[in-house]
């Protein structure tokens, strides 16, 4: 196996995987089946688009992202999620409405067709014995260090449990002094910016536009199913499993079965593991 | 049967006018919506009765078109056609039966990933409609053949679209009204409970999916023949989700829910589609607020706007009926332990448990909190299989089963907090437990079962204190507590188990109404002479009931003797003080 | 007033359904005030009115002199009030350690280990798989630890057995004794009148009986209960 095929698998087992941690946080925690998290992935990868349409300096990209996105994901947490804590199946049927609204708001704005932004950091770097661009380099770096930091972090801070307890019992959350409404909006906001944070990494390698959320939603819920939830090591292995069998077999033999053998997988954890891989048998 | 020829009759008559009034060319644009209309109907009956939520009924609804099309080219003759149109329906009944029954078999919690399942499902069958092009046509789809039976799809073949609506519509109020529906009904509610009922519930919901699914593919059919072509849309995430849409903004709960989804939100689109730019925006809104402020969607608004205008009939009780023999109820048999073990995980729970109970009376178990005294019960009830050791009763073996064929054994349990149907009226709990072990198949689908009675039943319903007579046409949910209990021990007692298991319950009752469940509990058993095993910590009732007393510790038996025997024996005082409420 | 807690003419209960009418009652530092009535008077809407759970429709509750009536429960926790709810009392997929952890105690847990063992046993086991009577020992030993002035409980014995609810007694009594205000909803009456020092008496949500321990006698208490 040459090494650029190495490299663009772990390109994309990072960048899926900072698109499923804020699913993991979303679905797995809140237990908000967020069908619209594929959207937030494609507004944070219109954030050059927007950037570059008001002629703003390429720094802007990264806080004109983190803001449109916070602020698109606060406003729905506020006016729909909240009224969705425990209702799993209505949160489902309400973010596919969100989502549908989204994709047509962004058509409305900025139109049908694709769009592309330039690579921020040019050039490539000689990494185990093959020319690699440097972007790629740079980001795979920049999410192994924010995991790290977001594992110890989470290793330290009671805010898992309080999320746990809040999804679990709202009413005894309460009773022991969790202020369930800004936890839950905070989390909701933190997952979906994380989204939007992958879809301006991304940006710069895929074409932009308002239908591309949707393949990255499916591939995180899968990644999450085979992963299982509420750990970031299930995490990891569950986007390296997805990720590598669709790069592997979509190079040894076409797209088509590399998608159908990340479906395969998916259906036989659901049915056998529905706890993910790391679950012992049930 | 008035309720079911009404409306129906309306709708037929509605739907035969369309042409008159409006035209072929309407008619026709109607007819598709109303074939979208009859597969969200299927989505209807599954997910507002069951509470199981489809997200790939495409991929019923596109097998079933691309095989019609594949038939209408290259099939010649009616009788052929419809033959092999009998044969897809069985096999995708079949497929879709097998699936959820897989899926489902042993755990009653796999709802919200069945639907994923079914989401990927539907994602690999377009894909292969895709790839696959000398099966599908690949993207251009299958065209080029006749409608059925030479239809004019711009015409007659109008008035077969209304003929399957109304079949399906019938079918489907007609299913409401029965105990088949009930039963459906009961595995969204309380599915644990159900299965202790000795319903299997997974065998249920792979019926109610399979059902659904041929009203889909049904759809798919009828689509294949109404449009001339069939391309990979036809079995897409797409119509999926919208055949699911539809189904929200119509209403789940009503038959009628759907259909008037998929034809309102139709017409509006087509109308509104090219002329009004924000036309999908405010489609996908008006989606949103409909889950979030009207889950019940129109079905349910104009629901409440008819019983406004004409005031709802005070429901109405089944007649009574005298119910068949219960097959729970054989001769009593001992119970008996044979080293049986339980763990879970790291923690053991029982550590060789060891005793054997006579075939008739009434046992007392009692030990500390966490001696193992629910995890005892779990292990017979099989809600938790032992990892070692065997359970008989009588001669037979009653390990490894699942819950659901426990009470076949004759076993039936009441649970330490009150397990009912929340969402249904006092009656139809009752009806619910009258059917377990006494219904056979052809009962589901015929109304008498739903006023069963039988002398166990009535007796308890006639003791003056318990309050349940009074109640039968409340919703359990409204029910405090207390009467919960008793609602309870009627239904696990309306099969007549030989044994009976009981979980503390006189947990939460005032004193006046433990003593009314001591009483109901003393005279099962004499009534029935078979074995009643009891969880309780008050000690005055244990001494008031018990022929035996079990004492669990850490997860063994301390002591199996008479009451007095117990209470004297010093390992128990050791490790059990007494007490009374 | 130098009450703890303040209750004024408060109705209220679910949604536009009121369950509990006009009642109005004090309870101040160390006092046990007991709480009960037969299935369905009310006793479980009282608490979860004054706890913050639900709102009333009128009346106004005092939190030391303080009128929380329009706080959410997270606030008036952080103002000191406790609570053990009678069903959902622990959190069920979490770890008995976790359970007892998660907000802000007191003093550790491990004050209450000796007369509870079988929790210093299970600390890594998930609350959902223990018994009904070792999950209300559980949410009782939380409540116990945390930093709280005011104590409301619904039923903590509910399935516990009676060498335990010894142990409860006990440390109620400590509480109280430490400054703590107690409301206490029982149906075992032997229990209630083994620590309460005052009673109050519901029957269909309104108030029926009240009075101190020395002045309410056991007739009363029985006539109050009797369906």
């Amino acid at each position: 196996m040459s090494s650029v095929l190495v490299l663009n698998l772990v390109w994309q087992v990072g960048t899926l995987a900072l698109i499923a941690l804020g699913l993991a946080i979303v679905f797995g925690q809140l237990r908000i089946m967020n069908m619209a998290h594929g959207e937030f992935v494609m507004i944070g990868a219109y954030a050059p688009v927007i950037t570059a349409a008001l002629g703003l300096p390429g720094w802007l990209q990264l806080p004109v992202c983190v803001i449109t996105v916070g602020a698109v994901a606060l406003l729905i947490e506020r006016t729909v999620i909240r009224h969705l804590y425990g209702r799993m199946f209505d949160s489902l049927l309400a973010t596919w409405g969100i989502s549908i609204l989204l994709r047509e708001a962004v058509e409305l704005i900025f139109g049908r067709g694709y769009q592309s932004v330039a690579v921020p950091v040019p050039g490539t770097l000689y990494l185990l014995g093959a020319d690699y661009p440097a972007y790629r380099v740079v980001v795979i770096a920049g999410i192994a260090a924010g995991f790290a930091a977001l594992a110890w972090w989470n290793a330290r801070s009671k805010v898992a449990g309080r999320i746990k307890a809040m999804v679990g019992n709202p009413d005894l959350a309460r009773a022991i002094g969790i202020n369930t409404g800004r936890l839950s909006a905070a989390s909701f906001v933190f997952g979906c910016t994380t989204a939007g944070l992958a879809g301006l990494i991304l940006a710069p390698t895929v074409r932009i536009e308002p239908m591309m959320g949707l393949d990255y939603l499916i591939r995180s819920f899968f990644a999450l199913v085979v992963g299982g939830l509420g750990s970031l090591e299930g995490l990891g292995l569950g986007t390296a499993i997805i990720a590598g069998t669709q790069s592997l077999f979509g190079a040894a033999l076409s797209q088509t079965h590399g998608y159908l053998a990340v479906l395969f997988i998916s259906i036989l954890f659901l049915w056998l593991k529905p706890n993910g891989i790391r679950s012992s048998s049930r | 049967m008035a309720s079911v020829l009404l409306p129906v009759s309306l709708l037929l008559g509605g739907l035969l006018l369309v042409p008159q009034l409006f035209g072929d060319f309407f008619a026709y644009q109607i007819g598709l919506y109303l074939i979208y209309g009859i597969a969200a109907q299927g989505i209807g009956f599954l997910w507002g009765r069951t509470g199981i939520l489809p997200l790939g009924q495409a991929l019923f609804f596109g097998v079933a078109a691309y095989a019609t099309a594949h038939a209408l080219r290259d099939v010649d003759g009616l009788a052929a056609q419809l033959g092999l149109a009998v044969l897809v329906l069985g096999g995708i009944v079949a497929v879709a039966f097998a699936i959820a029954a897989l899926i489902f078999r042993g755990r009653s919690d796999s709802g919200p990933y069945f639907s994923l399942i079914t989401l990927a499902l539907v994602m690999a069958g377009e894909q292969i409609a895709n790839t696959a092009t000398g099966l599908t046509g690949g993207f251009n789809g299958l065209s080029g053949y006749d409608s059925l039976g030479g239809l004019d799809p711009f015409g007659n073949f109008y008035y077969l679209v209304v003929a399957a609506v109304v079949a399906v519509s019938a079918l489907l109020l007609w299913l409401d009204r029965l105990p088949a529906v009930l039963i459906a009904r009961a595995v969204a509610d309380n599915e644990p409970r159900l299965q202790l009922l000795g319903f299997p519930t997974h065998v249920i919901k792979a019926l109610a999916f399979a059902f659904s699914a041929l009203i889909a593919a049904l759809a798919g059919g009828l689509f294949a023949s109404h449009q001339g072509i069939v391309t990979p849309t036809s079995i897409g995430f797409a119509l999926s989700t919208e055949l699911v849409i539809l189904t929200a903004v119509g209403g789940r709960f009503h038959v009628f829910g759907p259909l008037l989804g998929a034809v309102l939100v139709g017409l509006a689109s087509a109308e509104l589609r090219d002329s009004f730019p924000y036309w999908e925006i405010c489609l996908a809104l008006a989606f949103v607020l409909v889950v979030l402020k009207a889950p019940g969607g129109l079905g349910e608004i104009l629901g409440r706007l008819y019983h406004r205008i004409l005031p709802r009939k005070p429901c109405k009780l089944p007649e009574p009926v005298q119910a068949p023999v219960s097959r729970a109820g054989e001769a009593p048999a001992p119970l008996r332990f044979d080293d049986v073990e339980l763990r879970v995980g790291v923690v053991r729970i029982l550590n060789g448990v060891r005793f054997e109970t006579p075939a008739s009376g009434i046992v007392g178990v009692i030990g500390p909190n966490g001696a193992g005294k629910t995890s005892l019960l779990n292990t017979i009830t099989g809600n938790l299989p032992p990892t070692g050791g065997r359970i008989l009763l009588g001669d037979r073996r009653a390990v490894g089963l699942p819950p659901h064929r426990a009470l076949g054994l004759g076993i039936g349990r009441k649970l330490q907090v009150p397990s009912v149907f929340f969402s249904m009226s006092v009656a139809e709990n009752l009806a619910i437990a009258m059917m377990a072990g006494r219904a056979r198949w052809r009962d589901y689908l015929r109304p008498s079962p739903l006023g069963w009675r039988a002398p166990g039943l009535d007796a308890v319903l006639d003791t003056p204190a318990v309050p349940l007579r009074a109640e039968l046409d409340r919703p359990v949910g409204a029910l405090p507590q207390g009467h919960r209990q008793f609602l309870e021990f009627a239904m696990t007692t309306a099969a007549e188990p030989r044994v009976l298991l009981l979980d503390e319950p006189c947990a939460g009752l005032s004193h006046d109404e433990t003593t009314l469940m001591t009483d109901l509990v003393r005279r099962f058993q004499a009534d029935t002479g078979g074995l009643v095993i009891m969880i309780e910590h008050d000690m005055a009732i244990v001494e008031a009931l018990s022929d035996k007393v079990l004492v669990l510790h850490q997860g063994r038996v301390l002591a199996f003797d008479s009451y007095d025997a117990v209470r004297a024996d010093p390992a128990v005082q050791a490790v059990y003080a007494g007490g009374t409420k | 007033m130098s009450g703890l807690l303040a209750i004024d003419t408060l109705t209220g209960g679910y949604h536009d359904t009121n369950v509990v009418f006009d009642v109005s009652v004090q309870v101040a530092p160390g006092q046990v005030l007991g709480l009960f009535g037969r299935n369905g008077v009310g006793k479980t809407t009282l608490a979860r009115l004054v706890q913050g759970g639900l709102r009333p429709a009128t009346g106004d509750i005092r939190l030391g002199g303080r009128s929380v009536t329009g706080l959410a429960a997270y606030e008036r926790r952080a103002l000191g009030l406790g609570y053990m709810p009678q069903t959902g009392m622990v959190f069920d997929d979490m770890s008995v350690r976790d359970n007892l952890y998660l907000g802000e105690n007191r003093c550790p847990p491990d004050a209450y280990f000796d007369r509870f063992p079988r929790l210093a046993e299970r600390l890594d086991q998930k609350a959902g798989s223990m018994s009904g009577g070792e999950r209300k020992i559980l949410a009782f030993v939380r409540t116990m630890i945390e930093d709280t002035g005011l104590l409301v409980l619904d039923e903590p014995s509910e399935g516990v057995q009676p060498e335990n609810i010894d142990h409860m007694a006990d440390c109620l009594k400590e509480r109280a004794r430490d400054g703590a205000g107690i409301i206490l909803i029982e149906q075992n009456m032997t229990f209630l009148t083994q620590v309460a020092d005052s009673y109050l008496g519901l029957d269909a949500g309104r108030v029926c009986l009240r009075g101190d321990a020395g002045e309410v006698t056991d007739g009363q208490i029985k006539a109050a209960l009797a369906i």
